[in-house]
């Protein structure tokens, strides 16, 4: 029994070991070549970036020479503004949602799921002419809006499910110590949710992030690119500096990174036990 | 002066009405107790005294002044709910004084207040802990302590004890008790438990399905029910009722004549509290004023002060009897049971307790 027990135990964690490897080979491929030298790369791909091999000139390019640093910037901008968005809107209706009763409450929230079926991507012609016709293309306004509306559904069904879980004896405390409902969502209900808003936030900001499709329809414009759209100024059409794309992205992958590390910390220290009988 | 008059209260959710037209006086000082099963509607009267439900009907006054378009932060009232609902990133002082600070009352105030509740209630060492660090009754005694600072008119208490284990449940009734005495605010007190509600009520309101049951003090439910359902619902373990009848003016479980009746002849219940039986000598003549039943013991339960003895009867009902835990009981044996015959409560066919004699 035992030793059929730590036999799964190990062979679980051989699968779990080896599906990390593979998920992280590509990143770890990614970082490493970034620090060689451009004949390094096709020479050796998984050597390590010592002695001739190394070389900074990748990020050399990246930082200094282009506009990568604005592009950086524009990502930041669009992921940040649109995860408030997200998140306060989509907190907001689903606590209007869960907490009171009105007429239409069911087909309100019926409506706004129904966000979650339908891939956002579809109307991505109609999106377009509207952004024309309200003067926004090549705006960040432009993408912040549409990630805004791609990422509330899903916000505001899961906001729902933990929402419903805080008991309503003490909302109803703070409404007998006379705070307002808006005060009451803010600085009771929020705190007690934290781990469902990290969880959100995670999840809602890689793919806005990530996106290539809308920066490229909507805000093509030197300006107004994101920095994966950015990232294609390397590859010219007869060369590709692949040094500079592999530096770029490796830093393209550090703000998410670094909003990860501190949601999953939220996600953890955000679970507080004990206020409403344990 | 903090007297609670409910006049005409009625609720309706939706089409349904759950409260039908409540109307108590409750007396400045009085701790009331709204007592009844699961679902009777006595959390939403206590919701709708505090505001946070509306009326459908009626009117609710709080020391004479009119309350139903108020907010709850206006009505003078504070609440302690049964899940505590204490603020977790908040440590105890921070809990007592959130509500005054929020109030704009001012600082030297508010830590008067928060240091004369937390010496009633026993808080001092416990004044910089956060909720998930206190125990299931200390977070109790922080919530009861946000509603004395706030020196509301009436408190109200939603099943407060309803969260902890027996063993503390006991202790804190006894607390809150004490803390009635000192205090002497008007309380109305809801739950489920009629041990709660005995013991601490000055006098009690029985509910079903949205009603007024009975209201009266403790010692009056136990002795007068008014009908089957408080009689049953009051006194543990539960009042016997037996299906029996009445015949020229005396009540029979079989042919023998038990007590005296004024009701026409027909089916009647009688109801017998356990604690009335005694245990009698078989063959031993009964006593003035009793009667006396046979039967065996099918189970008993031994508490060791006291036994509660269920007794078969010779035409198969049974009884739960509250007997001396010194005898011995052996399952099967021959039983025979005294009882007063002005201890006998008759109930006619509609449940109503005949109040004539007794």
């Amino acid at each position: 029994m035992i030793v059929r027990e730590r036999l799964s135990a190990t062979t679980i964690h051989v699968i779990l070991l080896g599906w990390t490897a593979l998920a992280l080979f590509p990143l770890f491929v990614i970082v490493l070549n970034s620090w060689k030298s451009r004949k390094a790369i096709f020479g050796e791909p998984l050597g390590l970036p010592t002695g001739e091999a190394f070389s900074a000139k990748g990020y050399a390019s990246v930082l200094s020479n282009s506009d990568f640093p604005l592009f950086f910037g524009n990502s930041l901008t669009v992921t940040g503004v649109s995860l408030a968005l997200i998140l306060l809107f989509g907190a907001m209706a689903a606590h209007a949602l869960t907490e009171y009763r009105f007429r239409g409450n069911t087909l309100i929230g019926l409506y706004l799921i129904l966000g979650i079926m339908v891939p956002i991507r579809l109307g991505t012609v109609a999106l377009l002419n509207l952004i024309v016709d309200l003067g926004l293309a090549n705006t960040l306004t432009a993408l912040i809006l549409v990630y805004t509306a791609q990422g509330l559904p899903v916000a505001i069904f899961i906001f729902s499910e933990f929402l419903r879980s805080v008991s309503h004896e003490i909302k109803d405390s703070a409404r007998i110590d006379g705070l307002s409902e808006y005060r009451i969502f803010l600085e009771v209900v929020l705190p007690l949710v934290r781990p469902v808003i990290a969880t959100v936030a995670v999840f809602s900001m890689i793919p806005i992030w990530n996106d290539l499709w809308f920066p490229l329809i909507l805000s093509p414009g030197e300006n107004t690119r994101t920095v994966t759209l950015g990232v294609q100024q390397f590859i010219g059409q007869y060369t590709v500096d692949w040094g500079a794309v592999l530096a770029a992205l490796s830093v393209a992958i550090l703000p998410v990174l670094v909003l990860y590390v501190i949601f999953s910390r939220q996600l953890i220290r955000g679970i507080t036990a004990g206020a409403v009988k344990g | 002066m903090a007297t609670l008059e409910l006049a005409d209260v009625r609720k309706a959710f939706g089409t349904t009405d759950v409260i039908h037209d409540v109307s108590l006086d409750v007396a400045d000082g009085e701790l009331v107790v709204f007592v009844g099963p699961s679902g009777c509607g006595k959390s939403t009267l206590l919701r709708m005294i505090a505001g946070l439900e509306t009326l459908s009907g009626g009117a609710i006054r709080i020391g004479g002044d009119p309350v139903d378009h108020l907010p709850p932060s206006d009505r003078g009232i504070a609440m302690v709910f049964q899940s505590y609902a204490l603020y977790p990133h908040k440590d105890v002082r921070g809990n007592l004084g959130f509500a005054l600070k929020h109030a704009g009352v001012d600082r030297a105030e508010i830590k008067r207040r928060v240091n004369a509740a937390a010496e009633i209630l026993g808080l001092d060492e416990l004044m910089n802990r956060r909720p998930r660090e206190l125990s299931g009754g200390q977070r109790q005694r922080v919530a009861i302590g946000r509603a004395i600072v706030r020196e509301p008119r009436v408190f109200l208490f939603d099943e407060p004890l309803s969260n902890l284990d027996a063993a503390l449940r006991v202790h804190m009734r006894v607390e809150i008790l004490k803390l009635h005495q000192r205090l002497a605010n008007t309380m109305v007190y809801v739950t489920h438990d009629q041990v709660e509600a005995m013991t601490l009520a000055d006098r009690i309101v029985v509910f079903r399905a949205g009603r007024v049951e009975q209201v009266g003090t403790p010692l009056e439910l136990y002795r007068a029910p008014t009908n089957r359902f408080v009689a049953g619902f009051i006194g543990s373990p539960a009042m016997n009722f037996l299906d029996a009848r009445a015949v020229a003016g005396t009540v029979r479980l079989g042919e023998a004549p038990l007590c005296a009746t004024t009701l026409a002849d027909g089916p009647v219940t009688l109801g017998l509290r356990p604690e009335h039986l005694m245990r009698r000598g078989k063959g031993e003549p009964a006593g003035d004023g009793e009667a006396t039943l046979e039967g065996t013991v099918q189970v008993f339960e031994h508490l060791g002060g006291e036994a509660f003895v269920h007794v078969e009867l010779a035409d198969g009902r049974t009884l739960v009897a509250k007997l001396d835990g010194e005898q011995a009981f052996r399952p099967g044996e021959p039983v025979t049971l005294g009882l007063r015959r002005e201890r006998c409560h008759v109930f006619d066919e509609r449940g109503e307790r005949e109040t004539a004699l007794h």
